[in-house]
């Protein structure tokens, strides 16, 4: 495990970002994400027919599973599952495709630190992946707040992650940087979760480069 | 981020060229363009492209079908009853083809259709509302190339980029292909491909040939139908030992 990113100028870096985009075969869309050693694979379908029970007759309804490595999934898993549905429910233009569904899976690889930033932006490279109509991309990125130092760090990994006082994971759109979504553990005042949040806002444009750049690469495809 | 025309856009991307356009001319934005009070945003990912006089879009990639009408897809019938027959496009909604919607048709004379057949077909009603209808004829009543595919064929499935790639008029593919082979191929705008040729070996050449072509660009295309003919030739001259 890297622990040099304890150095102070790095304050700003994330761990290494690794993607590859339309991996599996059937779904619409796919994308496994690597950020560290934190790894997941999400696959889109859509627009497909929706159930009958879940059909929105003016909007498509989305729909997202969630697996964890191993046991079933747990009411926390469930909770993921929320926060993806919601966050890219933002994201997408829902009224372009009314009464149908649109399913997103993402099946967690490895964890080692900031599993639900890393779900977010593999849904997101995967429905950017799968021609979704979207109003913005989405970044989600993970921080925490050491337990002695008080320092922030940004992407931390397990290990830095038990001498964490509190864990933050916020996801910003692409266009104002505004938050989408916001998910905290721990104890915290109100200007620390100020300073992360910007410390956050900075970093996501690292992490929209990256989709560009990723788009560039196979654009040339088409 | 603002962008113009020949880049990478990513969604939410706002257009800067055409805002500023100040033509008689009227401006047609095309898919993955929108516009939300005077500014145009791009709601895919891809590349910005334009065609004259003014028309803007991203071509993407993408594998899922959403319908427009007036475009040609194959589809496979999966429904039969009454006087309408359900066929799959690869949409999110089963399409519906009429039985009267073919050449000679009448009530009493209807189409030999069973399900699982093919159809090469175009869409007469494509709304993100209503259930898309889909015809066998044109205006006049005629057939042309439309209709049922025959089930000596083979049918496969591929991105609808690769599509809009090998139906593009400058698109040298299938010009090179037919300089040597004979084949018939139905490429319908949902990413389903029917081709058939006078043996097996040669349909599987052509469809290997129209699958590759996707990641081959413009100017490797000769080299590619070349080899694909010279594999073709060793494996016919070895059945023949």
């Amino acid at each position: 495990m890297d622990m040099s990113e304890e150095t102070p100028q790095s304050e700003y870096i994330l761990r290494p970002m690794n993607c590859e985009l339309n991996q599996l075969s059937m779904p619409d869309g796919s994308a496994m994400l690597m950020q560290g050693n934190t790894a997941v694979i999400a696959g889109i379908y859509g627009p497909v027919e929706a159930k009958l029970q879940k059909m929105i007759y003016d909007k498509a309804s989305v729909e997202v599973s969630y697996s964890p490595i191993k046991g079933p999934t747990k009411v926390d898993d469930r909770m993921t599952e929320m926060y993806i549905k919601e966050t890219c429910e933002a994201a997408i233009i829902v009224t372009f495709h009314p009464a149908t569904a649109i399913c997103i899976n993402v099946q967690e690889l490895e964890d080692s630190g900031g599993m639900l930033a890393c779900t977010i932006n593999a849904a997101c490279l995967a429905l950017i992946n799968a021609g979704i109509p979207m109003k913005f991309t989405i970044a989600a990125i993970n921080c925490m707040i050491q337990k002695d130092s008080e320092d922030i760090i940004l992407d931390p990994d397990n290990i830095q992650l038990q001498e964490a006082k509190a864990e933050f994971t916020f996801a910003f759109d692409s266009m104002d940087k505004n938050v989408i979504c916001c998910y905290t553990t721990g104890c915290f005042t109100e200007t620390e979760f100020l300073k992360t949040m910007d410390r956050c806002k900075q970093a996501s444009q690292y992490v929209f480069d990256f989709y560009r750049n990723l788009v560039k690469k196979y654009a040339n495809v088409i | 981020m603002e962008v113009s025309i020949g880049d990478v856009v990513m969604p939410g991307d706002t257009v800067k060229d055409i805002t500023t356009i100040t033509k008689k001319e009227t401006i047609i934005l095309g898919p993955g363009l929108r516009r939300e009070a005077d500014t145009v945003y791009a709601y895919k990912a891809g590349v910005l492209k334009k065609t004259e006089p003014a028309v803007y879009y991203v071509d993407s990639y993408q594998k899922r079908y959403v319908p427009n009408r007036g475009e040609h897809v194959v589809g496979i019938v999966t429904q039969k009853g009454g006087d309408i027959f359900k066929v799959d496009i690869g949409a999110s909604e089963q399409a519906s083809l009429s039985y009267l919607a073919f050449e000679g048709a009448t009530k009493k004379n209807r189409p030999d259709i069973q399900v699982g057949d093919l159809v090469f077909a175009k869409l007469l009603v494509a709304s993100k509302d209503m259930e898309p209808e889909l015809v066998c004829v044109d205006s006049h009543g005629k057939e042309k190339k439309l209709g049922i595919l025959s089930s000596e064929g083979m049918l496969f499935t591929c991105s609808l980029s690769l599509i809009r790639k090998i139906l593009n008029h400058n698109s040298p593919l299938f010009n090179m292909l037919a300089r040597n082979q004979a084949f018939e191929v139905a490429a319908g705008m949902n990413g389903r491909v029917w081709v058939k040729a006078r043996t097996i070996q040669e349909t599987i050449a052509i469809a290997t040939a129209i699958l590759a072509a996707e990641y081959a660009p413009l100017s490797d295309i000769k080299k590619l139908c070349s080899d694909i003919e010279k594999t073709l030739l060793l494996t016919q001259s070895g059945n023949m030992d």
